[in-house]
């Protein structure tokens, strides 16, 4: 396991690396650039080229990354070229409503999930099957910004029940930071337990059909132990997989509820840095979600061995 | 969708009583002082620092943090802010006399020596916007401690107007040396406004509250603060307002308009705009090097069915780039009409009897896409095939200083002399402009640099309307719509004036 762990961390060099150097080049690449971004409405040319060479801007592309890489190894992720504030304090304002979304959504696509995905597997090719996997289907199909909206006209405009928009941090405030949290963590999590009903009932299906199955029944097991102990246990791998990938995603990736309902997550915030061609804020908050990804697929891997012994890392 | 059509007339009409508009809801009762105003932006501010900022949304805050030397009344005409009055006693001298008493939030004194210092940095600060907007400024002397004296390059009429503006917004200047670059943060006790910042807690809200010790002891401030917030999603932020989460949103879309003009929960105040929405035709490289061709594009499109069909009548067909707003709007100028006959000879005299291809650039947004799928349509029946390339704002920009398109979209959102509308777009100018089309024309030049000139407002006007033919004949630009800009707001909010430069002014805004 230790020897799994620092492979992992030693593998993260090189993944961080690329992923570096492909998004400085496809930023450079991309037309456009921060200053025109920044002062559209000046036709001075001069102030335009001094605040390029003040930010280096003028000098060849190789030179920009090797002095970006300089700065990080140094622990220094720069300074946003449209705010002046330092990249690392943009990211750490933005991570906490993106991990709090993520943990809420992940803790209601489980919620509706597990349940939904283990009656769908047990009552095969009944009406409660059907019903379950038309709702799995309905919850892939069904665009996020659609159901947001839906969600926010029903719970925000019709009955006032929730807010429609905004964040309030739920650790000053929990009850109003819940509240404000509750429909973005529906919207992706209604997409989320989607996906995960789906991965469950199949695997549980296979599991289901496997011998170990019919001995645990023959040898008298109650239908909720067999249940429990033979066939999840052995259903969890693909789900925890997915669901690894997943928290990924609902991290850096919720761009478009972030978006809907005015959240503050990272999501919004690299692509707003991307529109405004903020170089140095994309690269570092590409370079964090990156390293959250390997950081939860590490964690997924991990994962395995503790759910099936089976698995041992050499 | 007869409701909500504004006719030409109407928006005339609408322009003209701009200055009895008695903002959102009838004001009989008296002012109240208290409260917060919630406000919905569609984007976060930029920068708290007046001499650094390039976007609009930050002037809709400054006009209540910050106050500069003139301001403008609902029908555009200057008026004293804390410059009292001031006299222009040759074509290259401007003599402000200050109003005195007036404190900064920081409890220092606005002076003759404030101002200058104001002048200086937008000048000398390396990271100033406002370079171009005071590039006709040689230097400014102090007379008396209330008594600034500018000193002009060269004759400038539009100079007045421009100091509406960011460029005429005074910082305290003990602010500003002692916080350095975190003013662009934190502007407490920086302005002499009706409100005083209080706190910007970023991607979240910008919280500011009423100047105790305002000077002007006329009206308001009676808000105890105002609450920015930015929200994105248009829809969102309409049903924020509905549902009463916010009391003001700063824009209602075209296609929103009827809809929120029929709910009773809120109250929608058309305010004309100084805007012209148009696109730039590139004058150094074919096919728009050719005259005739920019001509067969303009008879090839008919601004009355854009305006109709993509903009639900929310603004006017464009007869160029002053709008109705303005003094200096020529109504006898009717916008170049469709003429599919005239087209064809134009695309005949211009070598392409049997039409020819061009690429139009234009920001990846619903309604310029809307707009650029309607004029492909238009322009196929003139025998002429349109590509259209989707771009973010950076890439149009970008391809816009560095010429590199055929005909490319620009949404002005106006300034309040013409000249803001004109000079920098007409002008033949080296290097970086926004004279993206490239156009150079000697009688151009000669009838710009006389409006500045000129000091007299119906001569001035007089050589506007002058411009705006040559323009339709030379086709810099087709300008399309000068759009109005819907607000809404909340029937709790009371004593807003529309003025068109689209600020938010909250000074006299009270809540039932």
């Amino acid at each position: 396991m230790g020897r799994l762990v620092l492979h992992r961390v030693a593998a993260i060099v090189p993944v961080l690396l690329l992923v570096t150097a492909g998004v400085f080049a496809l930023l450079h690449l991309t037309p456009g650039d921060p200053i025109d971004a920044m002062m559209a409405e000046s036709v001075d040319a001069e102030a335009k080229a001094s605040l390029r060479q003040e930010l280096g801007l003028d000098r060849p592309i190789h030179v920009q990354y090797a002095t970006w890489m300089g700065r990080l190894l140094r622990g220094d992720l720069g300074h946003s070229i449209r705010n002046g504030e330092p990249v690392i304090e943009n990211v750490t304002r933005r991570i906490r409503p993106s991990l709090e979304l993520a943990s809420l959504a992940m803790a209601v696509s489980l919620l509706v999930a597990f349940p939904v995905g283990i009656v769908s597997a047990i009552r095969r090719n009944t009406a409660l099957d059907r019903a379950a996997t038309s709702f799995a289907l309905f919850g892939i199909c069904m665009p996020n910004f659609l159901l947001a909206l839906l969600l926010i006209f029903l719970f925000g405009v019709t009955l006032r029940w929730l807010p429609i928009s905004g964040y309030t941090d739920p650790v000053e405030e929990p009850v109003a930071g819940l509240r404000s949290l509750v429909l973005p963590a529906v919207t992706l999590g209604l997409a989320l337990a989607a996906v995960i009903t789906r991965t469950l009932r199949s695997s549980m299906l296979e599991a289901l059909a496997e011998d170990y199955v019919r001995t645990a029944r023959a040898k008298g097991l109650s239908e909720w132990r067999v249940i429990r102990g033979h066939v999840l246990k052995n259903a969890l791998i693909p789900v925890v997989t997915v669901l690894g990938l997943q928290l990924g995603t609902l991290i850096g990736g919720a761009v478009i509820t972030e978006y809907v309902f005015a959240l503050p997550g990272v999501g919004r915030l690299v692509v707003d840095a991307v529109f405004a061609r903020d170089y140095p804020l994309v690269q570092g908050v590409i370079l964090l979600i990156a390293l959250g990804f390997i950081l939860s697929n590490l964690l997924v891997d991990l994962l395995y061995g503790w759910i099936d012994p089976r698995i041992r890392y050499r | 969708m007869e409701r909500m059509a504004v006719s030409r007339r109407t928006f005339l009409r609408l322009c003209a009583v701009a200055g009895l508009a008695p903002g959102p809801a009838d004001g009989a009762d008296a002012p109240k002082t208290g409260g917060t105003l919630r406000v919905g932006f569609y984007i976060e501010a930029a920068t708290m620092d007046p001499h650094l900022s390039g976007s609009k949304v930050d002037r809709q805050i400054y006009h209540n943090i910050y106050e500069p030397l003139v301001t403008l009344d609902t029908k555009l005409g200057i008026r004293p802010g804390l410059a009292e009055s001031w006299q222009q006693p040759d074509s290259r001298t401007l003599i402000f006399n200050l109003r005195q008493g007036v404190k900064f939030h920081d409890g220092t004194d606005f002076n003759a020596e404030a101002a200058r210092f104001n002048f200086n940095r937008m000048k000398t600060e390396p990271k100033s916007v406002r370079k171009g907007e005071v590039a006709n400024i040689e230097s400014v002397d102090v007379v008396d401690p209330h008594t600034i004296r500018i000193n002009l390059k060269k004759p400038d009429a539009a100079l007045l107007a421009t100091l509406t503006d960011r460029a005429g917004m005074m910082i305290s200047p003990k602010v500003v040396q002692d916080r350095g670059a975190e003013l662009q943060r934190n502007a407490k006790g920086a302005g002499t406004g009706p409100f005083e910042f209080v706190e910007w807690i970023r991607d979240d809200h910008l919280l500011i509250k009423r100047n105790e010790n305002y000077w002007n002891k006329q009206g308001g401030p009676y808000l105890d603060r105002v609450r920015y917030r930015p929200i994105p999603d248009d829809t969102v932020k309409l049903q924020s307002l509905q549902a009463g989460e916010i009391d003001v949103m700063d824009y209602v879309q075209p296609r929103d308009v009827a809809a929120v003009k029929a709910d009773r929960n809120v109250v929608v105040v058309d305010v004309p705009s100084l805007a012209d929405f148009a696109y730039q035709l590139n004058h150094m490289r074919p096919p728009f090097n050719v005259k005739a061709l920019r001509q067969a594009v303009a008879y090839g499109l008919d601004l009355e069915q854009i305006v109709r069909g993509v903009w639900l009548n929310v603004g006017v067909p464009a007869n160029g780039p002053v709008p109705p707003t303005s003094w200096a709007y020529d109504r006898t100028i009717p916008p170049i009409k469709r003429d599919l006959a005239r087209a064809k000879a134009k695309l005949a005299e211009g070598g392409q009897p049997s039409g020819f291809a061009f690429t139009l650039t234009t920001n990846n947004i619903p309604i310029n896409i809307q707009e650029s799928e309607v004029i492909q349509a238009q322009l196929r029946e003139a025998g002429i095939t349109m590509k259209i390339k989707l771009v973010d704002s950076a890439t149009l920009l970008s391809d816009g200083n560095s010429r590199n398109f055929d005909m490319i979209s620009y949404q002005w959102s106006g300034r309040p002399d013409p000249d803001g509308n004109t000079y920098q777009f007409f002008k033949t100018t080296p290097g970086t402009s926004l004279n993206w089309s490239g156009i150079s024309n000697p009688q151009i030049d000669t009838l710009l640099d006389r409006t500045r000139e000129v000091a007299n407002q119906a001569e001035r006007k007089r050589l506007f309307g002058e411009l705006t033919k040559i323009l339709q004949e030379e086709l810099p630009m087709i300008f399309i719509i000068h759009p109005v800009e819907p607000k809404a707001f909340s029937p709790r909010v009371q004593g807003y004036e529309p003025i068109p430069d689209g600020m938010m002014r909250f000074k006299n805004v009270w809540l039932r």
